[in-house]
């Protein structure tokens, strides 16, 4: 147990740093060749304070990520929750009804919303906010002082929708498409010749054996889903994460678009992490 | 007629052919709304460079006009009508989308190739660990960095779409190179002494490549949104998208809220037929499930 922990802790640190390379390569690259830009990621001088205009009072850099973190993580709270309940839910109960061509009656909601420009759906919800319901629009708008703060779960919950959207359509489909696969194989008819009804086949059988290949999906969509952010955010003056990376970019700031990327990256890898502690990979 | 006669060889081809048409008739079939749509969007009337900054400026007395019979979507400031704006802007979003998902695939596949004709077991694991390693990275996160800190050409926002198509597509390529490998044909192919150049140039290749048509149609949408989403943060350059027209339009919300309305409204009608097409053409050739590369349906 402890060989395999301190093995995927190995193999995560170097993953992890494999993308750090990566985003340090990718940062100095297009700053400095086609961005014309003269400092270089390995100049001490490249990284100074916070600037102004990334905190409206003077914060350390851990302090900055810390509020931005936190503002990050409601919108992960409520999007990660939702993709991995919904997906595997109606996953499971499409590929149940597959005969029905259910799995992709379920998905298409989400996916038809998934079609939406993300940052133009926020904006459209700023304007009804503040045309029919007479309060501020977008999440910059207005700071709650006193009392709970549910104006930011609200903001949260506007951002979360999008990104979630299309990550439950994904893992519907998935999660079906591992099923169906599974209740194809050739044991199945020899169960229901054997005499086993349709539900103890699926539920008894199939889906069991389906766990270890099903867990392999539940941190896919993570990587896909921290990148929506970058957009979403932004576009709802959103204080999060993504806002920092794309705010630090147009000031050209290498710390906030390091510290942001190596943020996303960390969670990517961490959710991989977990995963594989959970449910070992496939030899290759 | 004597029914045993040998046909000849063009006769022979033709009929070849037409088997082979016939068995790709439901994707033949798709492809033709596809193509329509496409001709539709890149037949738009008016020539020029058109530049946000120019159409969306800011004029002491806007001659802009509320939706109607004219002008379905309204008019910019300066006049401009939104309709056509949004047409000629979808027309370049689906144009740099179609090329940035061509060159990924070809990337992808290039990337596989060095290693599909190497016999060993462990040929495609360093494909398998790179795209593991760099996943971790979130496709929009690394083309906004290289967009915006390069400045935001229409050369980088292909460049990068490609490389981020590329990149989760590769181990896509591999898993189906090793299905394919493992037919009872391909021992037999072996023992029966072919080469295994000409085992994967005939028996192997095709088949991957016969599928190569699904993935393109399913990442074009998700492809068109992420150019979408690159503009409208400002890091897609100065042309005209979609994403810059909402992102122009929102300055105006209080007065003129169709601005940032309509043209998001004409792009999700867009995606919602590409993606529709896209999602049939992958399960007629069965394609079989992606990654979700991007923020896509």
């Amino acid at each position: 147990m402890i060989r395999h922990f301190l093995q995927r802790l190995l193999v995560a640190t170097i993953r992890f740093a494999a993308a750090g390379i990566a985003l340090l390569a990718l940062v100095e690259f297009s700053f400095v060749v086609p961005g014309g830009s003269g400092h270089h990621v390995w100049q001490v001088e490249s990284y100074g304070l916070v600037p102004p205009e990334l905190a409206p009072r003077p914060l350390a850099w851990g302090e900055l990520l810390r509020e931005r973190g936190s503002a990050t993580g409601r919108v992960l709270f409520l999007v990660v929750p939702t993709v991995l309940l919904v997906g595997y839910g109606w996953g499971i109960l499409g590929a149940r009804l597959r005969r029905y061509r259910v799995a992709s009656l379920l998905a298409a909601p989400f996916a038809a919303f998934a079609c939406t420009p993300g940052f133009w759906f926020v904006g459209l919800v700023a304007i009804y906010s503040y045309f029919h319901w007479q309060r501020p629009g977008f999440a910059g708008d207005l700071v709650v002082e006193r009392g709970p703060d549910l104006l930011a779960w609200w903001n949260a919950a506007v951002v979360a929708l999008p990104v979630a959207a299309a990550g439950i359509a994904w893992q519907i489909r998935a999660v079906a498409a591992v099923l169906e696969r599974e209740t194809a194989r050739p044991w199945t008819r020899g169960l229901f010749v054997a005499g086993a009804n349709n539900e103890e086949i699926f539920y008894g059988h199939a889906l069991r054996r389906a766990v270890p290949a099903l867990a392999t999906l539940a941190d896919r969509p993570l990587p896909a889903l921290l990148g929506g952010l970058v957009v979403l955010e932004p576009a709802f003056r959103y204080p999060g994460m993504g806002s920092l990376l794309v705010e630090s970019i147009r000031l050209g700031s290498y710390p906030g678009v390091l510290l942001a990327s190596l943020s996303f990256a960390a969670l990517a890898t961490l959710a991989t992490f977990l995963r594989e502690l959970a449910v070992p990979p496939p030899a290759a | 007629m004597n029914a045993n006669r040998r046909q000849s060889k063009p006769a022979r081809a033709l009929l070849h052919l037409a088997a082979r048409l016939r068995r790709m008739r439901r994707a033949l079939l798709l492809a033709i709304p596809y193509l329509l749509l496409l001709g539709w969007l890149l037949s738009g009337g008016g020539k020029g460079d058109l530049r946000p900054d120019e159409l969306y400026a800011a004029r002491e007395t806007p001659v802009w006009k509320a939706p109607d019979r004219e002008h379905w979507f309204g008019t910019t400031a300066g006049g401009a009508d939104l309709f056509e704006l949004s047409r000629r802007a979808m027309a370049g979003s689906v144009s740099v989308a179609v090329l940035a998902v061509s060159l990924g695939i070809g990337l992808a596949l290039l990337a596989v190739s060095l290693s599909v004709f190497d016999e060993r077991e462990s040929r495609f694991d360093w494909i398998d660990r790179l795209a593991r390693a760099l996943g971790a990275i979130p496709g929009l996160v690394a083309l906004a960095i290289l967009t915006g800190g390069g400045g935001g050409g229409l050369g980088l926002v292909i460049a990068g779409l490609a490389m981020v198509v590329a990149l989760p597509l590769c181990p896509v390529l591999t898993a189906w190179f090793r299905e394919g490998e493992a037919g009872f044909d391909i021992l037999a192919a072996g023992v029966a002494g072919l080469s295994r150049r000409e085992i994967v140039l005939g028996r192997v290749l095709p088949p991957v490549l016969r599928r190569l048509p699904g993935v393109f149609a399913a990442l074009v949408p998700a492809a068109v949104l992420a150019e979408m989403a690159l503009s409208f943060l400002g890091f897609a350059g100065g042309r005209l998208s979609v994403g810059a027209m909402v992102a122009r339009g929102q300055d105006y919300l209080i007065e003129a809220p169709w601005m940032a309305i309509y043209p998001g409204l004409f792009a999700t009608a867009v995606v919602l037929v590409l993606s529709l097409l896209g999602w049939r053409v992958s399960v007629a050739l069965r394609t079989g499930p992606l990654p979700l590369v991007l923020q896509s349906p």
